[in-house]
């Protein structure tokens, strides 16, 4: 019965192909497991932020020439960065809208049993920008209100969810696609789509319009 | 015990058993594309669950949760279930109704050193079986663990790894001589060999 099998380092060779894993995967499984130890306390972490600090520079530096403006805090990247991969998955889902109406007076109350919050809906079919409807989406760790309008042939997705402070709106340019964000009585708001900067503000200045009524 | 020094620990013991874990994961799966998968999320299970190891075998307890990745997460994915398929080999067998002897070792087909094609076509008919002979047979014959490492890791009795092993045995030669019966003349005396 001994088959006079391979030892261990591979010298021998028994009947049977004997499968090594390959040098890519090794690679790749040390490479999943420190990343599954990483969010735990770890002694290294105390060594400061350097290392994180010098990535997230490295990644400044290689999408400085899409964004706009520069002094966006990191915390906005990283939401225009949330907002834009939901806005994309929706497109991509064809699972935009959770509650198709052009009735802003459907949209609102449907919004009501979801969210702890009422986000405002104004349908803008006069003006071009056509209330399409709403779902709800998750973002920045919390569930948001994403209203849907229609432009012409795109779709621009307005997230909205409560928010402190005030601050300019601010436009992000991303992989081809625009984002512009602003904040107004306690919520924030965040529109992106593939329009063009000039209609997005268009949708902002009717959106701030409505709100001031 | 921090975290870090368990992570230090865990690739110490686990890392070293790497190509046994995906030497399982390959020959369960058939392809290195679906083994390589396999095998990271076994380790990634493994590594989540290491908390849980009591310092028994770690090759053992390795390849346990290979199995079990692979059966549980794999092949429920997969909608072809190969143990159910017909085959020839296995039906003709129990027709015949009666278990291989035990002792038969000079039947051995694995006995053989033949040529590279007899070597590829013995791959295949381990390949062929269904999987609960070629897991017995590739703990045992591959990766050369023992009656009873091979029990812990299948969650089976001795007992059966034995007969598993026996009859796996049977039908790889089964197989082997029609995969190699078929095509080439002078195969004859390889298999004349094994028998």
């Amino acid at each position: 019965m001994n088959l006079g099998k391979q030892q261990s380092d591979g010298s021998a060779s028994g009947p049977f192909t004997y499968y090594r894993a390959p040098a890519t995967l090794r690679r790749r499984i040390r490479a999943a497991i420190s990343r599954a130890e990483s969010p735990r306390p770890a002694w290294w972490r105390n060594l400061g932020w350097m290392g994180p600090a010098i990535g997230f520079a490295c990644a400044s530096l290689m999408t400085a020439n899409v964004l706009i403006l520069a002094s966006i805090p990191s915390k906005q990247e990283r939401l225009a960065e949330d907002v834009l991969g939901s806005h994309l998955r929706a497109m991509m889902t064809e699972r935009a809208i959770d509650v198709e109406s052009s009735e802003q007076h459907t949209v609102k109350p449907w919004y009501a049993g979801k969210l702890d919050f009422s986000p405002p809906v104004t349908d803008f079919a006069r003006e071009g920008f056509a209330l399409a409807g709403g779902r709800v989406d998750y973002v920045d760790g919390r569930t948001v209100a994403a209203l849907v309008y229609r432009h012409r042939r795109h779709v621009i997705d307005v997230f909205v969810w409560p928010a402190q402070g005030a601050g300019a709106s601010q436009l992000v340019q991303r992989r081809g696609y625009n984002i512009v964000h602003w904040k107004r009585d306690g919520l924030a708001y965040w529109a992106a789509s593939d329009v063009e900067a000039v209609e997005l503000r268009r949708l902002e200045t009717l959106i701030e319009a409505a709100g001031a009524m | 015990m921090s975290d870090s020094t368990q992570a230090e620990r865990f690739q110490q013991l686990a890392m070293p058993h790497m190509d046994a874990a995906y030497n399982l994961a390959r020959w369960l799966t058939g392809n290195s594309h679906d083994a390589e998968d396999v095998t990271q999320e076994a380790f990634l299970r493994a590594f989540r669950f290491f908390g849980s190891f009591r310092g028994e075998d770690a090759r053992t307890w390795l390849l346990t949760i290979v199995r079990n990745t692979y059966y549980t997460q794999y092949r429920k994915a997969r909608s072809r279930d190969e143990s159910t398929e017909f085959n020839e080999d296995l039906h003709s067998l129990d027709d015949g109704g009666s278990l291989p002897a035990m002792g038969r070792a000079d039947g051995d087909p694995l006995s053989i050193v033949g040529r590279a094609d007899d070597l590829r076509l013995l791959d295949q008919a381990l390949q062929e079986l269904p999987e609960d002979y070629r897991e017995a047979l590739v703990l045992r014959e591959v990766e050369d663990l023992s009656y009873k490492e091979i029990a812990a890791t299948m969650a089976v009795p001795m007992g059966t790894v034995m007969s598993r092993l026996a009859r796996g045995r049977e039908l790889l030669m089964k197989t082997f001589q029609r995969l190699g019966g078929e095509h080439h003349e002078p195969r004859q005396a390889a298999i004349r060999r094994i028998r």
